[in-house]
């Protein structure tokens, strides 16, 4: 018997919630948090020292670096978004997974990651003090400290959100629940901790969502008669094709241009955020040995690709098979236009699509899935946030000379006082939704830049570090400056920023990534040739050119770092000339 | 080896993987049987096809075989 799409219309309108947990479900999810509960307490005994509580003792084999590295970044608001992003803007959200991910993550395992290891800085902003001095170092850690922070809150607000929507939970009581948690386990375990529940949660996450496709792909009757389908109920074959669509603004439904998604997305979003957030570079830094530290990527990167069979396949799903009563064509809507006629927003396709598939325990998976997206979001955040307000931030500025075993007390209590103030944070979105979009705003004004200041510090030995500084400051000025233009200056802004009158919003991240990337980069350069250059002897082990990179072990072709790389890259391209 | 819980541990990250893949197994399993035989499928979509139940076999395999390949033995303590 089929899930009447009626049931679940009157259901929501009923009690505006979209199911509820049976024993078994609760069972499940009770399970999830004594285990995590249990791993905090279990590492506690490893890490006694600043290695081992912000760096995991630097011991992660590969594999588990190269998980955690993925997992850090498959948040549940990210699985959420993207679902509803493929059922808004069709198969161009796997941009997003794709060339928004892989080849910055291969090229962070081959190209940067020998830099970031044999420095053995303990923070991307710590690398910038080696190679730029403490004003970039100040400029970069007060920024990330402060926005992870933020990220967390929101992050943590997201889950309370999604628990009220699908399962009718109070805000406060799943705010509190998940702040909890999280923080005794990163309290006791550190980074170690924080590791371990994300190599969890990727295995969860997929046994919670893969069900979702498998079956959904069954109902659809395969690959092909799914893209007919979607072609039938949109009107028009747009939304499965990945660069069919992409000659003009106005011939795709994202309204973005080929270029604004290499360069703006595949080149400086997709490059600053995976080699240079230091959310997902720390779980890199874990790793035992420079193999590993350049496989882990490499690795992640593998996964990656895999990722939206899970996420994109049903947003596209969820466009052929979610039917009205009558049997006409559910539409979703965006978040401001839900109304009696349109129950659901484009956000709530995957618990929409749980619900169809998933009946007791199987749904208990998939809500615990979200649960544990949520809680390593949480955790990778306040990890990242207490290892830079230790290091680079206290340990930096306040207190340079304590103790390694004041250092870690600090990180323990940094973790507490970070999620307090993330609490803090879940309670200010939750009574204003719009400070969520400028919290992720916020977030992008760092990246780009970030990106162009620590890639010509590692290629280029005549960066100085006035230009370092002054670079990284003109570029997120320029992106602030961009953004105010675009979110005050409407439409004609946007135009002229995107570089077309049929650009959207969507286009307009893209190319103010690009802008501030060329900003920061042509402020460094210019200013670099002004200022004193740092003697190349100071250059070695951060530098190209400077250094000479130890030889990472690899005695095999089917142990080197680079046969791997190039395997992904390949596949990469396959998958890309396959969905074109 | 006890990988990535630390030194003088004995649990790998992969037995708690398998652990809390197999308990899930654990709990599907028996529950998707029942489900099945009694008749007692949920209103899902495809429900006739019984995910309840070869999703819990799955993890119960799964589960089962990392629980057993990274299970705690002498020796096992984690030196790096």
């Amino acid at each position: 018997m089929n899930l009447d799409a009626a049931l679940i219309v009157s259901t929501t309108l009923m009690n505006r919630q979209l199911t509820h947990l049976a024993p078994i479900d609760m069972l499940i999810l009770i399970l999830y948090f004594i285990v995590v509960i249990f791993i905090g307490f279990y590492v506690k005994g490893s890490t006694n020292t600043s290695e081992e509580f912000f760096l995991a003792g630097r011991e992660m084999t590969a594999w588990v670096a190269g998980l955690s590295f993925v997992s850090a970044n498959l948040g549940s608001l990210e699985l959420m978004g993207w679902a509803g992003a493929a059922y808004q803007y069709g198969m161009l959200a796997m941009h997003w997974y794709w060339i928004g991910a892989i080849p910055a993550m291969l090229f962070l395992g081959v190209v940067m990651m020998p830099f970031y290891y044999i420095s053995k800085t303990h923070s991307v902003p710590g690398y910038l003090e080696l190679r730029f001095g403490e004003g970039s170092r100040g400029l970069s850690a007060i920024s990330f400290g402060f926005m992870t922070i933020l990220m967390s809150g929101v992050n943590m607000y997201s889950m309370a959100l999604v628990m009220k929507v699908v399962l009718g939970w109070n805000i406060s009581f799943s705010i509190w629940v998940g702040a909890v948690t999280v923080a005794v386990y990163v309290m006791l375990g550190g980074l170690r901790s924080a590791i371990i529940n994300e190599v969890l949660q990727f295995v969860l996450i997929w046994a919670g969502a893969a069900l979702i496709p498998i079956l959904g792909l069954v109902e659809a009757g395969g690959w092909g008669n799914l893209k007919a389908q979607i072609a039938q109920n949109v009107g028009s074959s747009d939304y499965t094709h990945l660069w069919t669509t992409l000659g003009h603004f106005r011939d795709n439904p994202m309204g973005v241009h080929w270029t604004g998604i290499v360069f703006g997305l595949g080149f400086v979003i997709s490059f600053g955020y995976w080699t240079t957030d230091f959310l997902v570079v720390q779980r890199v830094l874990s790793a035992n040995n420079l193999r590993a530290a350049k496989m882990a990527p490499i690795i992640g990167a593998a996964f990656k690709m895999a990722v939206p069979f899970i996420v994109i396949v049903p947003g596209l799903l969820a466009l052929a098979v979610l039917k009205n009563p009558d049997g006409s064509v559910l539409h979703l809507v965006g978040e401001n236009a839900v109304n009696a006629q349109h129950p659901y927003s484009y956000n709530e396709v995957l618990p929409l699509m749980l619900i169809r598939y998933c009946g007791p325990g199987l749904l208990g998976l998939g809500i615990t899935a979200l649960v544990a997206g949520f809680m390593s979001g949480m955790a990778g955040n306040v990890s990242a946030f207490s290892t830079v307000w230790t290091y680079d931030i206290y340990g930096a500025f306040i207190n340079k000379k304590a103790s390694d075993k004041h250092y870690v007390s600090m990180g323990r209590w940094s973790t507490v006082v970070g999620m307090l103030i993330s609490i803090g944070t879940a309670y200010l979105v939750a009574n204003a939704a719009s400070i969520m979009d400028y919290v992720q705003a916020l977030f992008s004004f760092f990246i780009a830049p970030l990106f162009g200041t620590v890639v010509l510090g590692m290629l280029w030995k005549g960066a100085t570090r006035a230009g370092g500084f002054w670079g990284l400051l003109a570029g997120t000025v320029s992106s602030i400056g961009m953004w105010l233009y675009t979110t005050f200056g409407g439409a004609a802004a946007l135009s002229r920023i995107a570089l077309s009158v049929d650009a959207r919003p969507m286009a307009e991240n893209l190319y103010r990534a690009l802008w501030s990337w060329i900003v920061c980069v042509v402020v460094t350069v210019v200013v670099s040739y002004f200022t004193e250059v740092t003697p190349v002897a100071k250059l070695s082990g951060l530098v190209y050119g400077a250094t000479t990179l130890p030889d990472d072990g690899a005695a095999s072709l089917w142990q080197k770092p680079i046969f791997w790389a190039i395997v992904v890259i390949v596949i990469f391209f396959i998958l890309n000339i396959v969905f074109f | 080896m006890a990988e990535g819980t630390g030194r003088g541990e004995k649990l790998s990250i992969w037995f708690f993987v398998g652990g809390l893949t197999l308990l899930y197994g654990l709990v599907l399993l028996p529950y998707g049987a029942w489900v099945w035989f009694a008749h007692r499928e949920a209103p899902t979509v495809l429900n006739q096809l019984h995910p309840t139940f070869w999703w819990g076999l799955l993890m119960t395999l799964f589960g089962g075989f990392y629980t057993v390949r990274f299970r705690p033995r002498a020796g096992d303590v984690n030196k790096t």
